[in-house]
């Protein structure tokens, strides 16, 4: 395989099976450019961690062909895990304190003593540990020592940072704490390769997203390219002045159907819901054909499709 | 300076490692035996014989006491594995800048320097209890070179375990049954005359720690003979053959229990 120059990962045709016969990843393809955020969604079981597990010279393809950095993990295993950082899935953390784990860690990285006081004390700082330093890891809640683990990981330099679920266990601000200090490094040249279950995270950070499901990439693309064509319809909420009549209600029906300005309508009291896919192109049409039937409007709201409308579509697909 | 990877490992190991309970397990429980045991079966135990010549029961205990430190030592390498599958460090450490034989002479490494400075604190416990011991040339190569094999026997066997066990009870079970029947199957506590129970004169005999005892205790008194070079090179062997095999198995292990 010739590895694009600009692309941090290389994945061409990868293939996972474990016993012979489960495969857990299935001949998937994507690449991931220098500084870019790339996303991987997917349920539990989708093969997001065990792409990340080969992207990270811990296992071993059945097949296909990986480019990390424009290095063959088979062939330079060591060269690439001295570029990258790795936050796991499952909790990792030595048997000391939150401080000394940080510290150990920079001493296995070679961060330079002053450089590493410095980081450790920045990372203290922005991941809310600095009280903690003193306690034993062990001791710490599930967030606690998933926010330790990914501290740990921004000591050291590196050039890909693979984050397999980060922010499991953790408040909103903290993830959104973490998220926008990747999206800052990310902003000075570092690659990221991302999972996790929140969706809304993905969609906050991730520059693309590739959608997994029973090991194979089912949908790629950046956030608002999936909205559009896997985002399903689109609700325009409407809050009616008055009620009007079921009469009234099937002539409205009727005429948005006909003139193909929606897939579907509902109404309940005063509240009408009108769902289509080009209901932002339509929505001029819509609202001058209430006022033509007399109906008052109070207020509106369009809600586009989220990440979740996508996912759900692209996996149940 | 740059400091290979195995050494930053084996630094972590000892940063890691050296906790309270550790110590006690290591240095507390064979000084109590010294101290406690040795005197107060020194008062019933008139003296062993040992090759030609014949010594104090506390001259006897002594070099055994420090032999048994490659014993806990191996048990606390082989125990790092097994923390670190555990506590899902292993797998950390192998998306880092380390190769995995890197990761398991950080192991060897650091059971290697407990065994060395925990049989030094006993040695000198010996020394004050029941006197002077040889050292020479021959009694302190002899010495050491039964301790840092002994370390790298014992650890490749833990170390074996840490592989093949499923779940935290069974690496219990397995490693408190294995570390009593070799503590106490040898030639540590007491000698081996022909007078003992056939079976356990067998187990006895056929225990690597009973080599280990019996090559120190040989040099320190300074009267290694043809067995002492017999056990030397039986446990020689033996480290070979577990370290392979150790080796082996280390290759397969995965992620974490």
């Amino acid at each position: 395989m010739i590895a694009h120059q600009e692309n941090a990962i290389e994945v061409h045709n990868l293939t996972k099976t474990y016993d012979g016969r489960h495969k857990a990843v299935d001949n998937i393809s994507f690449h991931v450019s220098k500084g870019e955020i790339y996303g991987l969604l997917g349920k539990n079981g989708a093969g997001k961690s065990t792409t990340i597990k080969m992207l990270t010279t811990l296992i071993r393809p059945t097949s296909g062909e990986i480019s990390i950095l424009g290095l063959d993990p088979s062939k330079h295993s060591l060269q690439i895990r001295r570029r990258i950082g790795v936050v796991q899935q499952s909790e990792s953390f030595d048997f000391a304190t939150v401080e000394n784990n940080l510290k150990i860690y920079a001493m296995l990285w070679e961060v330079p003593r002053e450089t590493a006081e410095a980081r450790i004390e920045e990372v203290l700082e922005l991941f809310e540990l600095a009280d903690l330093r003193k306690v034993r890891a062990f001791e710490l809640s599930g967030g606690q020592k998933k926010k330790l683990q990914v501290a740990r990981e921004l000591i050291h330099d590196m050039d890909i940072l693979f984050l397999d679920e980060p922010t499991v266990g953790m408040d909103p601000i903290m993830r959104r704490r973490i998220l926008d200090s990747i999206r800052k490094r990310a902003d000075s040249g570092l690659t990221v390769l991302f999972t996790t279950h929140f969706l809304d995270e993905a969609d906050y950070l991730c520059d693309r997203i590739g959608i997994m499901s029973d090991g194979k990439i089912r949908a790629e693309g950046t956030s608002y390219d999936l909205k559009e064509k896997y985002g399903g319809m689109r609700t325009l909420d409407i809050v009616l002045r008055d009620p009007i009549t079921e009469d009234l209600y099937s002539k409205l029906k009727e005429a948005i159907l006909a003139g193909s300005l929606a897939e579907e309508s509902r109404m309940e009291r005063k509240q009408l819901k009108i769902l289509g896919k080009n209901i932002t192109r339509n929505l001029d049409q819509i609202l001058s054909l209430l006022r033509s039937m007399g109906i008052a409007i109070d207020g509106i709201n369009l809600r586009d499709a989220t990440l979740d409308d996508v996912f759900i579509e692209v996996v149940n697909a | 300076m740059r400091l290979p990877a195995f050494l930053r490992l084996t630094y972590r190991n000892i940063r890691v490692n050296m906790d309270l309970g550790t110590m006690i397990f290591m240095l507390g429980l064979p000084a109590l035996y010294l101290l406690v045991m040795g005197t107060m079966l020194q008062n019933i135990i008139p003296g062993v014989d040992v090759s030609s010549a014949r010594i104090s029961y506390t001259h006897f205990l002594g070099p055994g006491i420090v032999a048994m430190q490659t014993l806990t030592a191996g048990n606390i390498g082989g125990g790092m594995l097994w923390s670190d599958r555990r506590w899902g460090m292993f797998e950390q450490l192998l998306v880092g800048p380390f190769k995995r034989t890197d990761y398991l002479l950080g192991i060897i490494m650091v059971a290697i320097i407990f065994a060395v400075a925990g049989s030094m604190i006993m040695l000198g416990l010996s020394v004050l209890i029941s006197g002077g011991f040889v050292f020479n040339m021959l009694s302190v190569s002899l010495t050491m070179l039964s301790l840092i094999l002994g370390t790298m026997l014992f650890s490749s066997l833990f170390l074996i375990i840490s592989t093949v066990a499923k779940t935290m009870q069974t690496y219990n079970t397995i490693t408190i049954a294995l570390f009593f029947v070799l503590d106490f199957a040898s030639s540590a506590f007491y000698p081996i005359p022909t007078t003992t129970d056939e079976v356990i004169r067998i187990i006895s005999l056929s225990n690597p720690l009973t080599y280990i005892v019996d090559v120190t205790r040989t040099a320190l008194i300074g009267v290694p003979d043809t067995t002492t070079y017999v056990y030397a090179l039986a446990m020689l062997l033996l480290t070979v053959f577990l370290f392979v095999l150790a080796r082996l198995l280390y290759r397969t292990v995965r992620s974490g229990v």
